[in-house]
């Protein structure tokens, strides 16, 4: 699709231009262009889409084989400095296992040569509400835990732009709702957030703007809302079973928002251009018809399939 | 919590340090055979501190070297040292500084034990002793800066580096006396025997001036090698 970018370039902190980055023969970015600025950005796509890949790429921690990252006007790449506006939580579990949690972020305050360290480290630890384990080794912690005590560390210096990878993952429900929490308030507090996931309600729950990405290009960036309208309205096929299939495709043909059938090995398959009107229509045509429903199976209701929809858009 | 502290943290494991004393404990065990055996003080000396070069200081600045930053480049924590802005160099020096300090310490100490239990309060012996341990605590900041720079180099670093003191310094040296310009060890036995008092039996191949120099030359080039590496560090393992 053409939709707009997630920001517009003036008012960006990040800004991505033609980006590709391959591995060999292997293209795991191709040809992406977005600019993010304040509020939170959610970067979806299945796994091994390059959704990584490009917030490495955001991180400086990977050179693009083409095109240009900048992050507040200056290149991503082998630019240290630009780590005192960043701060960064990586999918990957490991941490530093025989550190405690409070000497882990302690540790990410002085590399960041701040003033005031140890002040810094126990406000990042309550933000995050991690004191009560914070003197315990980080080896000890859960998976929950980790990804906390990763986001201690990444924000300790209190960074204009967050990039966090998969930062929901391991974390039970109530952890979930802490981290929507806090990331919606550091957002309102003006810092860029750009967080990935591969799954659609958790960035529906947080995100302003998504950037989605498929097989390593950009399928659609710019206002959630309108990409899930997209994501909705795309054509469905259904397999529906009934007590009359053959009677049941006649009735359905005459509605507006059906606009195929087919009867293929017993099977009922109906093809739809939207998704609510016709989850609305199908139990009133049954009804209408004395036909009995016994089963509505969506064939394409993969996130994979939605993905791969936007791309061909 | 410094980067030093953090890396000293890093590598004092349990088994790694285990397994490094005991390597250490090598040479004060065969001086200990040897005295009981009625080595003489000469010959045995000699071949006992030679022991230390040969083996305590190149396998454990190997071993310390590689694990400085290579174990933190394998699991990915050094992301969390990398995403900060410090200068390069000061990772590479960290890192070098803390796998050099830590071989250093152990083949110093195994040197001055194997030379005590040998030598005794013997003044020859023991200006031999000491002298080889400058020159075994020198060398292990050169030997631990050429291998850090191996396991930000390559992901065999271990290998290569066991091929260099092994192959290269044990027995093309040997073989080929020209390359023993090009060794760490013939550099450090060169230092020591230029310390020690004459006559004390330790051989240097090379020029005294040549020997400094490749100690030097290695130490800033393998510096200059892991800051360019780390400086281009890109994160491995990514979808």
């Amino acid at each position: 699709m053409t939709a707009p970018t997630a920001a517009r370039a003036s008012d960006s902190t990040v800004s991505v231009e033609n980006v590709s980055r391959w591995y060999g023969n292997v293209v795991a970015v191709n040809d992406i262009s977005f600019a993010i600025g304040r509020g939170i950005t959610g970067l979806l796509g299945p796994n091994g889409a390059g959704k990584s890949t490009l917030l490495h790429l955001m991180a400086g921690l990977l050179r693009p084989s083409a095109g240009s990252v900048r992050v507040l006007g200056a290149p991503a790449w082998r630019n240290p400095s630009m780590y005192r506006s960043i701060g960064l939580v990586p999918e990957r579990e490991a941490v530093h296992s025989f550190l405690t949690g409070r000497q882990f972020v302690a540790l990410n305050a002085r590399l960041q040569r701040l003033s005031q360290p140890d002040a810094a480290t126990a406000a990042a630890l309550r933000t995050v509400d991690l004191e009560a384990a914070a003197d315990r080794p980080v080896g000890t912690y859960s998976k929950g835990m980790r990804q906390r005590v990763k986001l201690a560390g990444a924000l300790v210096h209190d960074p204009q732009i967050l990039l966090l990878d998969e930062p929901f993952n391991g974390m039970d429900p109530r952890q979930r709702l802490h981290m929507t929490e806090l990331l919606r308030r550091m957002a309102e507090e003006g810092r860029t957030i750009l967080f990935s996931s591969h799954i659609l309600e958790e960035v529906e729950r947080l995100a302003d703007s998504v950037l989605v990405v498929y097989a390593g290009r950009l399928a659609a960036s710019g206002d959630f809302r309108q990409i899930r309208r997209l994501m909705i309205d795309r054509p469905h096929t259904f397999n529906v079973r009934s007590s009359d299939d053959r009677r049941l495709a006649a009735a359905l043909l005459g509605d507006a928002s059906v606009f195929g059938v087919n009867l293929v090995d017993g099977r009922l398959a109906v093809s739809t251009s939207e998704f609510g009107a016709f989850a609305r229509v199908l139990p009133r045509i049954a009804r209408d018809a004395a036909i009995s429903l016994y089963e509505l199976t969506p064939t394409d209701d993969s996130l994979e399939s939605v993905f791969a929809y936007l791309v061909r858009r | 919590m410094s980067l030093v502290e953090v890396t000293f943290r890093a590598m004092l494991g349990r088994r790694r340090t285990l397994l490094m004393l005991l390597l250490a404990a090598l040479p004060v065990l065969v001086a200990v055979l040897a005295r009981a055996g009625g080595a003489r003080l000469d010959d045995g000396l000699t071949a006992i501190l030679e022991l230390g070069v040969r083996t305590v200081l190149p396998l454990t600045a190997l071993v310390f070297g590689v694990s400085a930053l290579g174990a933190e480049l394998d699991d990915g924590t050094i992301v969390f040292i990398l995403a900060k802005p410090i200068p390069r160099w000061q990772v590479a020096a960290a890192k070098t500084f803390v796998a050099g300090a830590l071989a250093a310490a152990l083949s110093v100490g195994s040197t001055l034990l194997s030379g005590l239990v040998i030598a005794g309060l013997d003044p020859t012996g023991l200006a031999t002793t000491v002298a080889s341990a400058l020159a075994v605590a020198l060398a292990a900041f050169a030997y631990a800066a050429l291998f850090v720079a191996l396991s930000v180099v390559t992901g065999r670093a271990l290998f290569v580096g066991l091929v260099y003191t092994l192959v290269w310094e044990g027995v093309l040296a040997g073989l080929l006396p020209g390359t023993r310009a090009f060794s760490i060890r013939e550099a450090t036995l060169t230092v020591a025997a230029a310390l020690a008092p004459v006559g004390a039996g330790i051989d240097g191949d090379i020029e005294l001036g040549q020997a400094v120099l490749l100690l030097a030359i290695v130490l800033a080039a393998s510096l200059a090698v892991t800051t360019s590496r780390l400086g281009g560090y890109e994160v491995r393992g990514t979808e």
